[in-house]
Formats: structure tokens, C-alpha cells, sequence
């Protein structure tokens, strides 16, 4: 029972590497939302010049900063084939658990700060765990994780923001190096190369290709996927502690409400920007660019004075057309093959 | 073993229930049926035989309409009567209830609500009366002479009793003809005998049946009629007084076209085993196979082994155990030291690698590109410090795939556009990145084109001169035959026959399943007998 479709032969007629060329063109995701971005950027302009003011440049990428180094670990989550809801609350958890490391039990700030980032890992860890070992779905795992960390925040701090906090951390706040970005952005731009040049170029990051591509056949070809997974969930809270701490620096205070309501921002930025729900694809540009592009529709309907329901609308719709353009691209690769029959002659269960 | 006379209408005045006429279906160009005349007479249990890809589940799955009318030639007259069948909901109208082979039932669901799933309203509008329900189970059961409590949970139930609920719920729709997919891929003996004494109850009420399988001691024991299929056509049409092993043997391996194999000489028969594995038992899994239970077998250096098995033997187990793909007890030995393989990359470390039968599910990455895929799990020798050397990698990639003859636009191309031969050939240099010593081949020839199939032969006689020990499976019995040095015939999950390149024959690998199929049901027969 062979079948003969032979379509990679030779030569092409010209007409399909055309479009071969513009399928590809089209099916690397940071393209398609990078000119959307640039569109976007051009319209608000247009309608309001006041939108590409220092001032609001600036707010924009501010927010981006502390979003994007969450989005940096979601990205590399969801490339692994799975994906957190609870960053927000961890980020907060976080950063009011190393306020209170630095206050009531008064360790010196670098221990302090190390110690946020360890509940941060130390979450992801039990996230990943729990994921990989017991298969609950990430869904419901990170859900109910989301759920705890915002119940532990309260349970933390009692309800009231941790302050004052020691002067170097006001003092890492106001910096305003940098086109007045400071530090967080630093730390964005700095983990974003990392994270980008891990994924693009190393073993680590193309193993992390396949583990979210068919876990099947990345544990057939002998990578550990379990251990894959759980070390990108780890990332992930890391990264969110780090996030939630430089928001707390921000703001002088370990407030509770750090972090609360990140977790959908963030995912829908990275899947605008092309980053696979269901695992495998997408690259670091594209979700960091399609977290600014939430950023930027969101900031542009404020200046040009459209009424606050309607940004939150906007996002929805805009993030619900990207992932429709994923499961398109999806289908279009997979059923690539789809001259071939869905079921061959032959009986195909395994023996 | 055959009781009682069936309840047969003439079949010169009642017109067969379901007929097919010059029934043409093809794939891509190939053709899976080349018109087959199928006709089921009332009142009968009727086999349809044949071997692996002979056209069984095409035909089947025309039967009961997931090729829907219109995506083959030919017609199909139900009671005589011309009938089409644009869906699955469409085929059970017309009286046709298929028992498929893998469990499909909602665990969480009592009996009867398994039993009437799609139609729990009974016709009777929007509102579910459990009562009624649950009484019309109850009905059912006994009809089929089974105690089963319509209100227990389905999560309850052993395989064999859920298998016995979805024959219920076929009945459910009252049909004319009931087609028992495999009904016994996964039973033991003497679950096999409970299930046949329904199947002659139902007959004793008049029921028609087909009963797909291809495990003759049962066609012997239960059927009346049996159709053969072989290479897309009827090879034979057999009456119960005519039923022989020989003829139903030689209409199923038959003549076919006569293949080329490259030529191979086996290593000395002295040459000491490069993998060895003792005792191998793998447990069984329902609806797919009954297991492995102590297989030993040797593979030397520069020899090609064969797995000759029909579907369900248990071949690919053995060959996904060594792999370390799933647990087993027993143990493997690689040039004589033993070896502890509980994953993947035990055995990869261990020198042995696997190419897997499903290309799609568990063999190429769709999200990554066509020389991506070919160095997955083989970047250690392209990368230093863990940084992927691209040149290195793209120059190991295009000596591959000239290697192999992938033909792909480029190592960027998608490998979702690759033809079928050219998918199976990426995997191999895949598999053949890391240098295996033990290669084991699942189906290697799977979907692909002639040519393609010749250079993967070619392939595996000059891997084997180089001293790889190789094991293959395959689905059709000849290409194992004409493959392998040396072939263990599998069946039930135990190896039960073995002979040398030149000594063996089709026929001679099915009469020794059916041998020892025949012998496991006596065996099972007995130890139920001694047990009640």
C-alpha cells in the first residue's frame, strides 16, 4: 500500500514558492504583530500627536518593563508546552514576603531580596511538580496557585502595605537613569536578550521546542522532559518575584495589590505575539513585542479619550483574534500533509 | 463447538441484509478496495478475514458510513434496497450497528445511561425517565443472558463487561446487522467463550452479525460464512461446510506481488549476541493487546531480526520495551553486560535506538523545521559550551539528508509538506545521527512510496553489513519474511515459532499463530474448566 505523493521533488512551480514564501513569511508571528504594532502606533499618533510625548512614551514602557519580565518566563513556559495564571499573585506574594524579610525580621536587603526570589521559584516549583508529576492540568494548578498566593499575601501582611522599607530600595525605585526607566528596565532588557539567545541558540532552548512540540518525541529522542517543565515554571515565578520587586521599589511599599490582575495581561501579550497556547512555538521578540502592543492599545484609547470600558473590550477582542490566527497557522502546518489521506488503507492500530 | 441450527431464510428468496456491489475506494491515488461484492445473508454470523492493509477496516468503515457515501464507487442495498450513507447517524437509520474494537464509554455514567448515550430520551422528548431507562437495560441484558446491573457506575466494570456494554448499546438502536470490530483483540480465553455465548444467543434470536477479526480458531468456532479479503479484493468466499484452516489460510496470504529484497548474508551463527533480552513480560492493555509474557530472544551483530505478528501480537511492546518506552519485567543485556532501561535515554546511552510506526503522533516535530528535527536529541556533537554551532549543525544536516536522499527545499523547509517517504527517511537519519548499535525498526516501510521503500530496504541490509543488529516489525508478513535473517513468529504476546531466512513462507507464519491461538484458547478453556 504505498502512496506516491511525491511532491518534494525537483523544482517547484513557481506559483507555490510563492506562496510557500508568503505562508512562511506570515507564519513567523513577530512579523505579522510587528507591523500591527506599527500601525497601531501610527494611528494613535495620528489621531492624537500626544501619544508619542516623552510622557507617555515613557509610562508605556514602564509598564512594559515590569509586565514584560514575567512575560520573558510565560514565554518560555508556553514554548514548554505549558503555562501559568498565577504570576500576578506570585509576584505579589513576593514582594510582600521579601518587605517583610527586610522589616519585621529585619535581614540585611540583598538576603531580603534573594529571599523573594526564592517563594517566587519555590511556587513554581510546587506548580511544576504538581503539573508534571501528578498531571493536573496547568490550568487548574496555576489557577488554584493564583487563588493561595492571593490568599497568602492577606495572610503575610494582614491587610496593610509593608512600609517604610529600607532606603536603598526607595533609592533603586527612583532611579531615573535611562530615559527615566531605571532598573527594571535594565533587568527587562538584559533577561529578554538572555532569554531570546537561550531559546534561538542552544541545546537547552531547542530541547525546550520539543518538549512543547510533542512531549512524546522529545522524551523518544531522550530529553527529560518533566525536568524541563518544572525548570520553566521555576523560571516563571522567579521572574515574577523579581517583577513584584521592582514594582515594591516603585512604589516605596509592599503593597498587597502588586501584581493583582497581571496574570491575563501578560499571557495575552505573549499569545498576541504569536507565542502557541498549545505549546512549541513562538519566539522571545514576538511575545515581548505582542505585550507592547497590549500596552500601547491599551495607553492609546486613554489619550485619544475613549471611555476606560472600552480598552478592556479592545484587549479581549484583539487577544481573541491572535489566538484564532494561532490555531489557523497551527492547522495550516500540521494538516500540511493533509494530500495525504487521514487514515491510511491499512488498519493502523498499534500491535 | 457450533450449536444449534441457524435460523437461515433461503437466501435464493430473502435478499442479503447488507450487500456491497463493485465497491471501489482508493487513498491519494492507491487503491485500498478494488470492487468488492460483500453480501451478509440474515441470520448468519459472517466473518470478514483477511490480513493486515487486505481492506478490512476500509470496507468496515463504508459499512457504517465514516467513508461517507460519495468518497468511493460502488453502492450498498440494505435489505436489497439501494441505500447511501452520508454519516455514521445515517449507517445506524439504516439498521447497521458497528461495536468498535477500542472501549469508548463515559466512565462516569451508570450502565444505562451507557447503554442508550445519544438517545437517553428513549424518543420520548427532552426529559430522561431513569426508570424507563434503566428497565429497557435491564431488557437488553437479558436478551444477551448478562447480569449486569443497568445502575452501576460503567467506572466499575472490568474491560471485558465494558466491552459487553457497547455491544448492548449497538442493540440499543435495534439493528438489522451488528459489526463486531475485533471483538476478541483483547479478551482471554475464557472471556472469549462468555462473549461467544452471547453472540449464539443473539443469533439463536435471528440476529445477522459480521464479525471482523483475523483469528481463525474463531472463525472456526462461531461463524457461518466467512469472506476473505486480500489485497482490496474478495479472494475467497467460504460456507461453513467448507470451512478448512488450509483454504482460509491460502485465501489470505495468497499470491502477491512479488517484492525484491537487497541481499543479505547472516552473520556466523558463532558470533556472539550483541543484544540479548531474557524473559521480557509486558502487561496487556485493553481493546489493543493482551500483553507479552516471557519472551527471550538474541540479535547478533550485523543481523536482521524479524517480529512476524499480526496486529495485537504484541511485536511493537517488545520492540517500545527495549526501547524503554514502556515498563516490562525481565532483562536486556547488550554485549553480554546487562542493562538497566527504564526511559528513552537509558537506551539511547546504551547504544540502541527505535524508529516509531506513527509518524505523526510520536515521529516528526510539526513545529520545528526539517533539519531541526533531524538533530533533536543529537545536539551534543554540534554544540559547545551548550550553544547550538550552526554551521556544524547545518553541515551535519545536509550530509544526512544527501545520505538518506531526504529531498527537502532546505533544512528550514516544514516538515509537514514532506512527502510520506521523504518523513520516513528524516526520521531515519534521525535515528542514525547517534550511531545506534541496535536499531529497531517499527513498520519502516509505512506509508511510503515504492521507491522509498526500496532505499529503506537497501537501507537496512547495508546498516546490518556494517554490524548494526537490527529488529523489524511490519505489518505485512512478506516484507519481514524478505527482510530478515531470521524470523520469530509472535502471537498473544509469545514468541511460538522461529526459522531462518529461505525457510519461511506467509502461510507458514499464519498456521503457526493459528496453531498456537488454537492451543492458548484450549489451555484457557481448560483452567476455567478446573477453576468452576
Amino acid at each position: 500500500m504505498e502512496r506516491t505523493v511525491e511532491r518534494d521533488s525537483g523544482f517547484e512551480g513557481s506559483g507555490r514558492a510563492v506562496r510557500d514564501r508568503l505562508t512562511r513569511f506570515v507564519a513567523v508571528g513577530e512579523v505579522g504583530v510587528l507591523l500591527a504594532l506599527i500601525v497601531l502606533v501610527a494611528f494613535f499618533y495620528i489621531v492624537e500627536p500626544a501619544f508619542l510625548s516623552e510622557r507617555n512614551i515613557r509610562a508605556i514602557l514602564r509598564v512594559v518593563s515590569f509586565i514584560g519580565i514575567i512575560a520573558i518566563g510565560q514565554t518560555i513556559l508556553l514554548v514548554n508546552g505549558e503555562f501559568d495564571l498565577s504570576v500576578g499573585a506570585v509576584a505579589g506574594l513576593s514582594a510582600v514576603c521579601s518587605a517583610k524579610l527586610m522589616t519585621a525580621l529585619a535581614l540585611p536587603v540583598p538576603l531580603a531580596l534573594i529571599g523573594g526570589v526564592l517563594v517566587g521559584a519555590g511556587i513554581g516549583l510546587v506548580n511544576g511538580l504538581v503539573v508534571v508529576k501528578l498531571k493536573i492540568p496547568a490550568f487548574i494548578q496555576t489557577l488554584g496557585m493564583l487563588f493561595i498566593g492571593q490568599g497568602l499575601i492577606q495572610v503575610v501582611t494582614n491587610g496593610y502595605p509593608v512600609y517604610p522599607l529600607p532606603p536603598v530600595i526607595t533609592a533603586i525605585g527612583y532611579a531615573d537613569f535611562l530615559f527615566g526607566l531605571g532598573w527594571s528596565f535594565v533587568f527587562f532588557i538584559l533577561a529578554a536578550l538572555m532569554a531570546d539567545f537561550v531559546l534561538r541558540r542552544t541545546v537547552l532552548g531547542r530541547n525546550m521546542y520539543a518538549t512543547g512540540g510533542n512531549p512524546e518525541v522529545a522524551r523518544l529522542v531522550g530529553i527529560d522532559t518533566n525536568r524541563y517543565k518544572i525548570g520553566a515554571f521555576m523560571t516563571v515565578g522567579a521572574l515574577a518575584a523579581v517583577a513584584g520587586m521592582f514594582v515594591m521599589a516603585d512604589l516605596a511599599s509592599g503593597t498587597t495589590s502588586i501584581g493583582s490582575g497581571w496574570e491575563l495581561n501578560v499571557i495575552a501579550g505573549v499569545v498576541v505575539g504569536g507565542v502557541s497556547l498549545f505549546g512549541g512555538a513562538g519566539t522571545m521578540a514576538g511575545g515581548l513585542i505582542g505585550v507592547l502592543l497590549l500596552q500601547v492599545v491599551t495607553s492609546g484609547l486613554v489619550v485619544v479619550g475613549v471611555n476606560a470600558n472600552w480598552q478592556q473590550i479592545a484587549v479581549g477582542v484583539i487577544m481573541v483574534l491572535a489566538v484564532g490566527l494561532d490555531i489557523l497557522r497551527r492547522r495550516y502546518f500540521i494538516a500540511g500533509s493533509s494530500a495525504a489521506p487521514a487514515e491510511p488503507p491499512t488498519a493502523t492500530t498499534p500491535s | 463447538m457450533h450449536t444449534g441450527t441457524p435460523i437461515m431464510t433461503d437466501p435464493a428468496t430473502a435478499p442479503p441484509v447488507i450487500q456491497t456491489r463493485a465497491i471501489v475506494k482508493s487513498f491519494a491515488g492507491v487503491q485500498a478496495l478494488r470492487g468488492v461484492d460483500f453480501a451478509v445473508h440474515p441470520g448468519e454470523i459472517h466473518a470478514l478475514l483477511g490480513q493486515n492493509g487486505a481492506g478490512k477496516s476500509t470496507l468496515v468503515k463504508i459499512l457504517n458510513g465514516v467513508h461517507k457515501s460519495g468518497s468511493y464507487s460502488g453502492e450498498i442495498l440494505v435489505d436489497g434496497k439501494p441505500a447511501t450513507f452520508a454519516s455514521t447517524s445515517d449507517a445506524r437509520a439504516h439498521g447497521v450497528g458497528y461495536v468498535p474494537q477500542e472501549i469508548e464509554v463515559l466512565e462516569q455514567l451508570s450502565v444505562a445511561e451507557n447503554v442508550f448515550a445519544g438517545h437517553t430520551g428513549l424518543g420520548r422528548g427532552p426529559i430522561i425517565s431513569r426508570r424507563r431507562m434503566e428497565t429497557e437495560a435491564r431488557a437488553l441484558f437479558e436478551e444477551l443472558g448478562l447480569a449486569i446491573d443497568p445502575r452501576m457506575l460503567v467506572a466499575s466494570l472490568t474491560s471485558a463487561q465494558r466491552h459487553l456494554v457497547m455491544i448492548a448499546r449497538a442493540l440499543s438502536f435495534r439493528p438489522r446487522v451488528l459489526m463486531l470490530d475485533e471483538p476478541t483483540a483483547s479478551l482471554s480465553g475464557v472471556e472469549v467463550e462468555r462473549l461467544f455465548s452471547v453472540l449464539r444467543r443473539l443469533k439463536a434470536q435471528g440476529k445477522t452479525m459480521i464479525f471482523i477479526t483475523h483469528r481463525l480458531p474463531e472463525v472456526l468456532a462461531i461463524c457461518d460464512r466467512a469472506t476473505v479479503l486480500r489485497d482490496g479484493r474478495v479472494a475467497a468466499e467460504i460456507d461453513r461446510a467448507h470451512f478448512d484452516e488450509e483454504h482460509f489460510i491460502f485465501a489470505m496470504s495468497g499470491q502477491k506481488l512479488q517484492r525484491l529484497y537487497p541481499d543479505h548474508v547472516a552473520p556466523p551463527a558463532e558470533t556472539p549476541p550483541l543484544l540479548s533480552a531474557r524473559d521480557l513480560s509486558i502487561a496487556g492493555r485493553f481493546g489493543v493487546n493482551r500483553g507479552v509474557s516471557g519472551v527471550s530472544f538474541d540479535v547478533r551483530p550485523g543481523e536482521i531480526l524479524g517480529l512476524a505478528g499480526l496486529l495485537g501480537s504484541g511485536r511493537t511492546e517488545i520492540l517500545h520495551a527495549l526501547y524503554g518506552r514502556i515498563p516490562f519485567s525481565g532483562s536486556i543485556a547488550i554485549d553480554g553486560r546487562p542493562v538497566a532501561i527504564a526511559r528513552s535515554s537509558d537506551a539511547r546511552a546504551a547504544g540502541v535506538a527505535l524508529l516509531t510506526e506513527d509518524r505523526k503522533r510520536d515521529g516528526l516535530l510539526f513545529n520545528l523545521p526539517v533539519g531541526a528535527n533531524i538533530t533533536i536529541g543529537n545536539l551534543a556533537p554540534l554544540s559547545s559550551h551548550g550553544m547550538v554551532r550552526d554551521a556544524r549543525e547545518k553541515s551535519a544536516v545536509l550530509a544526512a539528508m544527501r545520505a538518506l536522499n531526504v529531498k527537502a527545499r532546505s533544512p528550514q523547509a516544514s516538515v509537514a509538506h514532506l512527502s510520506g517517504g521523504n518523513q520516513q527517511k528524516l526520521l531515519f537519519a534521525r535515528v542514525l545521527m547517534s550511531a545506534p548499535r541496535v536499531l529497531l525498526l517499527d513498520e519502516p516501510t509505512k506509508g511510503v512510496d515504492a521507491g522509498t521503500r526500496h532505499e529503506i530496504y537497501r537501507l537496512i541490509v547495508d546498516l546490518a553489513d556494517k554490524g548494526v543488529a537490527l529488529v523489524v516489525v511490519a505489518s505485512e508478513l512478506e516484507e519481514v519474511i524478505g527482510l530478515a535473517d531470521r524470523c520469530l513468529v509472535v502471537a498473544d504476546g509469545r514468541i511460538v515459532d522461529e526459522f531462518q531466512r529461505g525457510e519461511g513462507s506467509e502461510d507458514k507464519v499464519l498456521r503457526s499463530i493459528t496453531t498456537a491461538q488454537a492451543e492458548m484458547q484450549q489451555q484457557a478453556l481448560a483452567a476455567g474448566a478446573g477453576r468452576t
